[in-house]
């Protein structure tokens, strides 16, 4: 028999989910302590990470930690882990946006891109390799961007270390199918989050600047951080047990991937 | 799964294998399942399994555009509404493959109808009511053998490509009527199709799949009920491999 054939039992789900103090993180912690789940919270804005502990409950705890501090994320992720007592599902929905025409990307910005967008999945993964090998039908969800798939004009260094996280999620599948690991690319649109706040709240127009925004989904509105982790808490489910290395775009109608 | 349990669902080619598993998921989140496959017995099995009510049963050739119709004024009927529309039905003909030099027009049309036509006269029979309501959830079967370009299947992974074709441009058109569109693209499924292979080829198809086995039918299922589940409303023309990752471009 196969390493990834069969179920979990329905004990507690154990999850750890990096970036978790706002926006699609803190949807997924909430999403998975309502099912039940026990959660570890990573992120590096310990106010957050107080106010969501406090509101999850007693199945959730924090750690906080910079992801673009190798060594403190892999610290910080031993614990977590400890704390658990094992790992379940990883889920990676730590990200920056990177705003810059070519002539105007600094490879300051370009560096922490993808210290953020692509190195940290990577760490984060091999960091939690042993536990999500032992626990076995275990889960990687890495939370990429639609612009992975579709590129947008004056986000290069946004989209290639999106796209590159997204080949990250499939390339690991191919590699850690035979140790019982499913990882997937959840790939989202326009999420109404702090992060995308950050792109139109500074425009001179921002409700203009909102619904240029929502026009481009064929759903004509942005998502919420619920709709997103919905996905990501499919992903991570017995219910998707043999779907592994997808890109699944949830983006009202962007990309038709 | 969220908000199906309320729902009236419309299957075709529910008396076996993913249909069937769908199917029965489906009722038992409490949903209303309208069960259309070639095989009266199989689906009548299904519904007499059930409480009285909760699943209609019809036995038609989802080829024939006017069984089509009656089914779905039947459901209308007695049921006043589809919100979710699984174009499932669909076949190869393995058992006629051979070269794509030798094959016959008659074959190409059975597989095209089947697994493409269907889908298109059942959807547009079911489309206006839920245009009218601002709301409904379309789900397509393709194949991943079309994202892969199995090697004797041409005619099966052309059709199956044209449901990807559909999905897509349907879903931007129905966008603004509340109604999603999507398509699942299972790999290996234990169905009856799978029955005639011969052992060397399921372990070779086991050995290709990252998996490493061969899938049941629920496991498609539950791709289903998520993308017609409330969790799922922000998705619209994905094609959503269940492959145990043998397609990942």
């Amino acid at each position: 028999m196969s390493a990834l054939a069969g179920k979990k039992s329905t004990i507690a789900r154990r999850v750890v989910i990096v970036g978790a103090a706002s926006g699609i993180g803190l949807a997924c912690a909430r999403r998975a302590i309502a099912e039940g789940a026990h959660v570890a919270l990573l992120d590096r804005d310990a106010d957050g990470l107080a106010h969501a502990v406090a509101e999850l409950g007693k199945h959730a705890s924090a750690q906080t930690v910079d992801v673009v501090d190798g060594a403190a994320l892999r610290t910080a992720l031993t614990s977590a882990i400890e704390e658990l007592g094992g790992l379940d599902s990883l889920m990676y929905c730590a990200g920056i946006d990177l705003e810059a025409p070519l002539a105007a990307l600094d490879v300051a910005s370009w560096d922490r891109s993808l210290a953020v967008n692509l190195t940290g999945p990577m760490l984060a993964v091999q960091s939690t390799l042993p536990a999500l090998r032992d626990a076995g039908q275990s889960t990687v969800v890495i939370v990429t961007s639609a612009a992975a798939i579709l590129p947008v004009a004056g986000r290069s260094g946004y989209c290639a270390a999106k796209a590159g996280a997204t080949m990250l999620a499939k390339a690991l599948a191919m590699e850690l199918a035979q140790d019982g690991i499913r990882v997937n690319a959840i790939c989202p649109g326009a999420v109404d989050t702090p992060l995308l706040r950050l792109s139109w709240e500074t425009k001179p127009d921002p409700d203009a600047a909102l619904e240029a925004i929502a026009q481009r989904y064929a759903l004509k509105r942005i998502a919420s951080a619920d709709e997103i982790a919905a996905a990501v808490w499919w992903l991570s489910s017995d219910e998707s047990s043999y779907v592994t290395g997808v890109a699944l775009a949830v983006d009202g109608g962007r990309t038709f991937h | 799964m969220r908000g199906i349990a309320d729902k009236v669902v419309l299957i075709t080619g529910a008396g076996h294998g993913i249909g069937a598993a769908t199917a029965r998921r489906f009722l038992e989140e409490g949903a209303q399942v309208i069960a259309a496959d070639l095989d009266g017995d199989a689906v009548e099995a299904l519904a007499a399994s059930v409480p009285a009510g909760q699943c209609l049963p019809c036995a038609l050739d989802c080829t024939d555009a006017d069984a089509l119709q009656a089914m779905v004024e039947r459901a209308m009927a007695q049921f006043g509404r589809i919100d979710i529309l699984f174009n499932n039905v669909g076949q190869s003909a393995r058992e006629r493959g051979g070269p794509f030099h030798l094959s016959e027009e008659a074959t190409w049309r059975f597989v095209l109808e089947v697994s493409l036509m269907s889908a298109m006269r059942t959807t547009r029979l079911v489309v206006p009511q839920m245009r009218k309501r601002g709301a409904g959830r379309v789900i397509n079967m393709s194949s991943d053998a079309a994202l892969v370009g199995d090697a004797g299947l041409v005619d099966y992974a052309s059709a199956k490509m044209g449901v990807i074709g559909f999905t897509r441009s349907l879903a931007r058109e129905l966008a603004p009527h509340g109604i999603t569109v999507n398509a699942v693209a299972p790999g290996a499924i234990r169905t009856r199709a799978h029955d005639k292979l011969t052992p060397d080829v399921l372990k070779k198809i086991c050995e290709m799949t990252p998996a490493g086995y061969i899938a049941e039918p629920e496991d498609v299922a539950g791709a289903v009920a998520f993308l017609a589940s409330n969790d799922a409303r922000y998705i619209t023309g994905q094609t959503l491999p269940i492959d145990g990752g043998r397609w990942m471009v």
